[in-house]
């Protein structure tokens, strides 16, 4: 059993996307029950992993060989199904099942063309497990590749009004995105050979030989060794670009992330959560686990620019949310604001920095969550999300209005919720960068201070104008529109709030996985990085 | 000492009980979530007697603690590569005592908020957040790292915030609640930027160990000015000051728990904790920026209207002259201050809040209309609230400073330590002195203006109303606060301040001059008499009576430029990346049409031309195929004709 | 005796007119008739040629074989014009374009 868990996470919910092609598109409640079956039965095998799952290295590693093409002079094409867990991906698998299962009870809202529906949602189900837990380029670039079409229709067809538009820019930009990735998978794949070296030479896609310096072809585009230049940088440095440009699209970053808005807002609710929890990280995630470890060298010379972009993101974002006039855009400003945090983290080279990044967007995927299932609440019952059209539900809806505050305090970042673990790890990370050898300096830590004032203004600020006050509504809505929680929206929050606090107060479980990987990772792209730098 | 061996040295009782007053008020904050909303009464007998349950532990600890060699206890809350993050206590004299302190005057406000919020509809968010907030002032007051402190510093800014914004229909209270959040965030910034700086530098948070690492001024000088930014914007320091006139919009025995007697406190506590790190350099900063707050605050007390903003002003005066000492190298001096203060600064907010309240139950009964805090409606009021006349001068005797109470005590320490200062240093330590010197004389102006304006003269608006004492819960907290602003409970000696609590709290130096005291009795006196001979006068300045229009500037110069800001981001991002966007695509439409027009016009064009070449080509030669007879004949003819014409030719 | 070429130049009107005719007239008897003068238009030139060489006769002969053939061909053409006539109610070769539509 042990040895194919990953695979049954990843393809429990393709089998029932596949059983859900047999069943009658009349029949509603089959698929409700099919994917939530298929989610419940992920939470099984993903509380079976956790028990065998220890702190330390890759586990639970599955590697079968997949495509191998003899090409004759050109050697030999490999890629392998090739995957495993360490600390950086289990706890993002662990909150995708979590918050893939609270994504599936809220779709119960969504009625037309059900079957569609929960099919593309298992198909994206299990393409995010892929992404996380893939350590084949080949193999990660197809499960990437494959979240971006469910995505499309998702947003596309059950989205707001203006859904083509955001379903499009959506689909233009990450696709933008995946072919600078795949310029540097396929630059990356005449550079590396398996490390066997004798004859023929097998070209490989396994990240864990990508990020080895000597397995490289001498004189090779990407030969560590042998750097050849284009323009002011060197190619390795050029290819580190497109993947942080890549992957910051995904994150998104600062300039890259105007689909985020416009997606998030015509997205339904069940899919505005598993892109703000889930599919951001993915950009976090490429970064952490295929730019920094394959070209330490760059992440050391350019680091301060990501860091940079981190910073820009984080004040950026959260300006923007100050000026948003729908709630959800506000939201969606907020995630940006908040991966930002990811960045500057990832590019401090720290332990502190790197694990709280890891800890910033697993605790950013629950809160995220937890923010657009309570936009969602606001957006199912009356179909407006103006801010200024709303003042004093907290005397309408107190529940719902105590919901809202825990919320928007954990996004803020009050210590308790677990964004206050993962952003001051981010900032003494950041801090302590330079005085490591780390390439950013201090001044990014401090101006990125002003993001929490930042943060704490527009959240706030939102709280006030439509929460506090005199009960009143504009835009031809009557208050028996707006019902307190209903059972089904308790069932789904609850267990957010409670994780978001748990996590927020006893943080070590999730740290203590993460922690060898954090280590590992920032020691080794230091060490590695400086050993290339002539 | 291991943490084993200091968990031997004190017995387990003392260790439940140092429990008991931690977690109890933590306890009444879950409990009144838990009590339904039909019995949300049960919550105003609940939290306080869990408070008061607290409050007892506290009183053992304190006992127990007493000149004791400092409890700690320490676990590991989590770990980052070979560094742990601990989170631990640490009770000395000065935690101990801030302990009691902090659990008394919350189980005080809690007995008092019985009568006060009696009826209000959120009775048991009321309840709730009073506990929260004291469990999370506890632990600012017994952590044993700046990390946790710096935690709880924060929860204490969220309960301020949910008890300020209690009324939250108000616009004004949402509005006062989310700045005072803002502000404080700003400060915590900045504290923030201190705890890198001690991490980067020192490696770990814990004070202890802090104390015990080598110095390095550059460093310290820098962490120490930025922790020094968080208890300017807790105990609102210049320039970070305007939250707290605005944050009494809040409930009136919150003003007085929070916003007097501890929250405000705890930044003026922290320094003492963290008084080592402070470099000279940092410490004139700490000592200017106490000296100017004292400053403002008291000249701005002088012109206000509002009862409670009075009060909030002289409670940043105070808060003031506490930080001038702690920058002039006096700890102990700020601490015995912060303790007095705690008392009679709150009993002062509960006198007013009995002002108020009486006049609102008044006003209820005969639909009569006026703002009861303001005090020029108001006039007389001793006959009519005898009680609340008696506990408004004691505990007013003690903010201004009159011996024999205890505000004269903790003031006196404040001037001797500024003087020894003064005569050690530069000299313009002795504007600092005049400064405070000054302050300590507008404190007694201001006091006795309130006093006379509200009890003595003619009644004023309240003449036609039937106004009556409060009950029995709101008094009995007053009368034990008034009770503990005298000069018996810190010194045996009225005019020593070196009781047993200066001497003990910290490495006590003894400034105590006979000079000193009797000057500043004096001097007291005197501003008494100043007070007694303007008390008819007004002083009516736009200036001070808009805290020296730092909210305004602040609003002007940063918020409106931030809104601004943001408001450009947003259009940024509309205009510039998404028009960037759009002008791609557009460009790229172009583009598109424009080959497709090539394809259609030369592409195209070229094989419909051959296409076309051939089919006339066919056509030409189809027309002789014209089935018509006589034309094949004539065209044979023809070529015939012409062939022989060639041959011949 | 005339010279040759006299006939030569009357046999060649005779050809050119019975073209002209062929091309020229829309009724099919008509063009029957200029077939018969170009015929005897050649008819002409095979006597006249002949006369150049007295003794022989393959000239006359041919001429009468000529007159035969004729004959024979403006009794089925005729025959055809008029089956077509009946077909068609016409004796324009042009009106007979059932195959060119």
């Amino acid at each position: 059993m042990q040895p194919y868990l990953i695979s049954l996470l990843i393809f429990i919910p393709l089998l029932a996307a596949f059983l859900g092609l047999f069943l009658p598109a009349t029949s509603t409640t089959s698929f409700r029950t099919l994917a939530l079956t298929a989610n419940v039965l992920q939470v099984i095998v993903l509380v079976v992993m956790l028990s065998h799952f220890h702190p330390g290295g890759l586990q639970l590693v599955e590697l079968k060989p997949w495509i191998t093409l003899n090409m004759g002079s050109w050697g030999v094409l490999k890629a392998s199904y090739f995957v495993g867990v360490d600390g950086l991906s289990l706890p993002l698998v662990a909150l995708a099942v979590f918050v893939l299962l609270v994504a599936t009870v809220s779709s119960w809202k969504i009625t037309e063309n059900v079957k569609g529906y929960f099919i593309l949602l298992l198909i994206l189900n299990g393409a995010i497990i892929g992404s996380f837990t893939a350590l084949d380029f080949l193999l990660f670039y197809l499960f990437f590749e494959f979240m971006l079409l469910p995505m499309f229709f998702l947003i596309a067809i059950w989205g707001g009004p203006r859904r083509e538009y955001a379903s499009i820019k959506f689909f233009l930009y990450t696709l933008l995105g995946s072919v600078l990735i795949l310029i540097v998978l396929i630059a990356l794949y005449v550079s590396v050979q398996e490390p066997s070296g004798s004859a023929p030479l097998v070209h490989s896609f396994n990240l864990l030989h990508m990020a080895d310096a000597s397995n490289f072809i001498p004189h090779a585009l990407l030969d560590p060794h042998h750097i050849s230049k284009l323009g002011p940088l060197s190619f390795r440095a050029w290819a580190f670009l497109l993947l942080v440009i890549g992957f910051g699209i995904k994150l998104p970053m600062v300039p890259l992330h105007t689909w985020l808005p416009d997606a998030h807002v015509e997205a339904p609710t069940p899919i505005s959560v598993i892109l703000a929890a889930l599919l951001l990280k993915i950009g976090g995630y490429g970064l952490a686990r295929i730019a920094f470890p394959i070209f330490p060298e760059a992440a050391i010379d350019l680091g301060w620019f990501v860091g940079l972009l981190g910073v820009i993101s984080i004040i950026y974002g959260g300006l923007n949310a100050m000026a948003s006039k729908d709630l959800k855009r506000l939201i969606a400003y907020s995630s940006v604001s908040h991966m930002g945090f990811v960045l500057l983290g990832l590019s401090s080279l720290t332990a502190e920095g790197t694990a709280g990044a890891v800890y910033q967007m697993f605790s950013h995927g629950l809160i995220s969550a937890m923010l657009f299932l309570l936009a969602g609440v606001l957006s199912d019952r009356t179909a407006n999300r103006t801010i200024a059209h709303y003042s004093g539900l907290a005397t309408k809806m107190p529940t719902y209005t105590a919901f809202v505050l825990i919320a928007f305090f954990a996004s803020l970042g009050l210590p308790g919720f677990s964004g206050f673990i993962a952003e001051v790890m981010i900032f003494l990370g950041a801090f302590k960068s330079s005085s490591v050898g780390g390439p950013l300096h201090e001044s990014l830590a401090i101006i990125a201070t002003s993001g929490l004032v930042i943060g704490a203004a527009y959240y706030l600020w939102t709280m006030q104008r439509m929460f506090f006050g005199v009960f009143n509504l504009k835009g031809q809505m009557s208050p028996e529109q707006l019902p307190d929680l209903n059972r089904r929206e308790y069932i789904m929050l609850v267990p957010l709030a409670v994780a978001v606090l748990v996590f927020g107060i006893f943080p070590q479980p999730v740290l203590s996985i993460i922690d060898p990987y954090a280590q590992h990772f920032a020691e080794f792209v230091l060490r590695s990085g400086k050993s290339i730098t002539p | 000492m291991t943490p084993l061996d200091t968990l031997q040295a004190h017995s387990s009782f003392f260790v439940i009980c140092l429990g008991g007053a931690l977690a109890l008020p933590l306890l009444s904050f879950l409990l009144c979530f838990y009590v339904s909303e039909k019995y949300s009464w049960a919550t105003s007998v609940l939290a306080p007697f869990l408070m008061m349950a607290s409050t007892v532990c506290a009183a053992v600890v304190l006992y127990q603690a007493w000149n004791h060699p400092a409890f700690t206890w320490q676990r590991v809350w989590f770990s980052i590569a070979d560094h742990t993050f601990t989170a631990g206590i640490h009770v000395n004299n000065a935690s101990a005592l801030m302990l009691f302190v902090v659990t008394g005057v919350s189980f005080l406000v809690h007995v008092y908020s019985i009568g006060y919020m009696a009826g209000d509809t959120a009775l048991r968010r009321y309840f709730a957040m009073l506990g929260f907030f004291t469990f999370s002032m506890l632990g600012i007051v017994v952590s044993d790292n700046l990390l946790l402190i710096f935690v709880f510093w924060e929860l204490v800014g969220f309960s301020s915030y949910m008890l300020i914004g209690h009324w939250n229909e108000s616009p004004a209270a949402a509005e006062a609640s989310k700045r005072a959040f803002i502000i404080n965030r700003v400060g915590d910034a900045g504290f923030l930027i201190g705890l890198m700086l001690v991490w980067t530098h020192g490696h770990t948070f814990n004070i202890e160990a802090l104390r015990a690492l080598p110095l390095d001024p550059a460093w310290m000088t820098a962490a120490s000015l930025c922790i020094f930014c968080g208890v300017v914007g807790k105990s609102a320091q210049f320039p970070l000051f305007t939250w707290l006139p605005d944050a009494m919009e809040g409930p009136t025995p919150v003003s007085a728990l929070i916003h007097a007697a501890t929250m405000v406190t705890a930044g003026v506590f922290l320094l003492g904790r963290a008084h080592f790190l402070f470099t000279p350099a940092a410490l004139n900063v700490v000592a200017i920026t106490g000296a100017i707050t004292a400053l403002l605050g008291a000249f701005a007390a002088l012109s206000q209207h509002d009862i409670k903003k009075v009060l909030a002003y002289s409670t940043m005066s105070q808060l003031g002259l506490m930080v001038a000492a702690m920058g002039a190298g006096a700890p102990e001096a700020a601490l015995l201050h912060l303790f007095t203060h705690a008392f009679f600064k709150a009993c002062l907010f509960l006198s007013a809040g009995s002002i108020i309240h009486a006049l609102h139950q008044a006003q209820h009964q005969s639909h009569v209309n006026f703002d009861v805090q303001d005090i020029r409606l108001l006039g007389g009021l001793r006959k009519k609230l005898p009680f609340t006349f008696i506990m408004f001068v004691v505990s007013g005797s003690a903010l201004a400073g009159l011996p024999l109470f205890s505000g004269f005590l903790s003031k006196d320490a404040i001037l001797a330590a500024l003087v020894h200062w003064s005569n050690t240093g530069d000299a313009w330590h002795w504007v600092v002195l005049l400064v405070v010197a000054l302050v300590s004389f507008v404190t007694v102006l201001y006091t006795f203006r309130l006093v006379w304006t509200i009890f003595n003269g003619e009644e004023k608006s309240t003449a036609s109303l039937v106004v009556s004492e409060p009950p029995v819960v709101m008094r009995a907290p007053m009368a034990v606060l008034a009770l503990a602003s005298v000069w018996i409970w810190f010194s045996w000696n009225p005019f020593s301040f070196s009781g047993w609590i200066y001497n003990h709290i910290g490495a006590a130096k003894d400034f105590h001059g006979g000079f000193v005291s009797m000057a500043s009795a004096a001097w007291v006196l005197l501003a008494l008499a100043v007070a007694y001979a303007s008390r008819g006068r007004k002083l009516d300045s736009r200036l001070l009576a808009q805290g020296f229009y730092v909210d305004l500037f602040s609003r002007k110069a940063i918020e409106q430029p931030t809104l601004q800001l943001a408001d450009l981001t947003h259009r940024a991002d509309k205009k510039w990346i998404d028009g960037f966007l759009h002008a791609t695509a557009y460009a790229q439409v172009i583009v598109a049409n424009l080959t497709g027009w090539f394809d259609r016009a030369i592409v195209d064009g070229f094989v419909d031309g051959a296409a076309g070449l051939a089919k006339s080509i066919g056509s030409f030669t189809r027309s002789f195929q014209g089935g018509k007879i006589q034309l094949y004949i004539f065209w044979a003819a023809f070529a015939i004709i012409i062939f022989i014409i060639w041959t011949l030719l | 005796m005339a010279p040759v070429h006299h006939f030569l130049y009357l046999g060649a009107f005779l050809f050119s007119t019975g073209l002209i005719v062929i091309i020229t007239k829309r009724n099919t008897i008509m063009v029957l008739l200029g077939l018969e003068l170009m015929l005897n238009a050649s008819n002409l030139n095979l006597v006249a040629f002949n006369s150049l060489h007295p003794g022989s006769l393959q000239g006359q002969m041919f001429a009468l074989f000529v007159i035969v053939v004729a004959v024979c061909e403006a009794a089925v053409g005729l025959a055809i014009v008029l089956r077509v006539y009946r077909q068609y109610r016409t004796s324009v070769p042009d009106h007979v374009n059932e195959l060119n539509q």
